[in-house]
């Protein structure tokens, strides 16, 4: 998965290192004693252990993902009066499914239809809809998938392995810190009578950018 | 769950609006390692001492309002200093540090 600059493990190994050559050995704040001289306390209560606050900051690292945004795409794909009601009020039938908030408050679902293919970008940072969609991918926050999807994104869509007949229309839409977006993909016709949870491993988070068509194989890992 | 500790997103849940876990477009942001590990140790600790969320995110809220914050402090340190007072009295009132 994308590891982003800050991410924990990263933190969480050896000393620190400043981005040149030679080291800074940074004075030990108050604060960060304390800190330790509690872990050793509740160590030796039997309250915590240094392989169970790295399997801890292992796990979160690794949580965040598309698993909140699949589940709203297949509850979408099985119950209609569900996506009705996602895309007339994007974040209330989300938080329906106990998802949202800070970040992803303005959310609005955009569908995509026999010839009609949504894809998001943000064309100014990378304003991403974490609650449902996990951290963003690296190139999502490239400077040139933010341009050429605007530009030229059926070249782009191509590049990604989606080849959409001309009479398509593509629309992009630029996210921001106000509104973010996501897709709700088409439903494989290959997949009529599956249960909403095997429907949901075949979203991926691509599918909800808008860069990425589900299939209906199944993940070999799931 | 059997590793030690609730997932991001039952913390994300168990801290509510008033007090979130410092993010940035939806990282996680630790200015230094020990608020990494101040995170992770609060998750296994509350796991195992079987205290209730409710009752840590009640000990946050007090720890962030009665900080005195500085300018010289980033977000991410007032919050995990705040985290660690909050996880000391919340241990303290169980018995758990005497």
């Amino acid at each position: 998965m994308d590891r982003a600059a800050r991410s924990m493990g990263e933190l969480s190994g050896a000393g620190l290192t400043d981005a040149h050559d030679h080291h800074h050995p940074r004075p030990t704040s108050a604060v960060e004693l304390r800190a330790r001289a509690l872990e050793a306390l509740l160590a030796e209560r039997g309250l915590v252990s240094t392989d169970a606050i790295d399997a801890v900051v292992e796990l979160y690292e690794n949580d965040v993902g598309p698993q909140n945004g699949a589940k709203v795409v297949a509850r979408a794909w099985v119950d209609g009066a569900y996506r009705a009601r996602l895309l007339s009020d994007s974040n209330r039938a989300i938080a329906e499914l106990g998802f949202g908030g800070a970040e992803g408050d303005n959310m609005v679902v955009v569908a995509n239809g026999p010839t009609v293919h949504n894809m998001v970008v943000c064309t100014l940072c990378s304003c991403y809809p974490w609650p449902v969609l996990g951290l963003p991918p690296t190139w999502y926050k490239s400077p040139p998938y933010r341009a050429r999807a605007v530009s030229e994104p059926r070249a782009v869509l191509r590049e990604f392995g989606v080849e959409l007949s001309k009479d398509v229309e593509i629309r992009v839409w630029d996210s921001s810190a106000e509104v973010r977006y996501l897709v709700l993909p088409m439903r494989p016709d290959a997949t009529q009578g599956w249960s909403e949870d095997r429907l949901a491993a075949i979203v991926t988070r691509d599918c909800m950018i808008g860069t990425a068509l589900p299939s209906a194989l199944e993940p070999a890992m799931s | 769950m059997s590793s030690g500790g609730a997932d991001l997103a039952t913390v994300d849940g168990a801290l509510g609006a008033d007090s979130p876990l410092p993010r940035d477009n939806g990282e996680l942001v630790f200015d230094e390692p020990w608020q990494g590990r101040a995170l992770g140790m609060g998750v296994v600790a509350i796991d195992r001492a079987g205290a209730p969320w409710p009752d840590f995110r009640r000990h946050l809220a007090s720890a962030i309002a009665a900080r005195v914050t500085s300018d010289a402090e980033s977000p991410a340190t007032a919050y995990y200093s705040a985290w660690l007072d909050a996880l000391e009295a919340l241990l303290a009132e169980r018995g758990l540090l005497d």
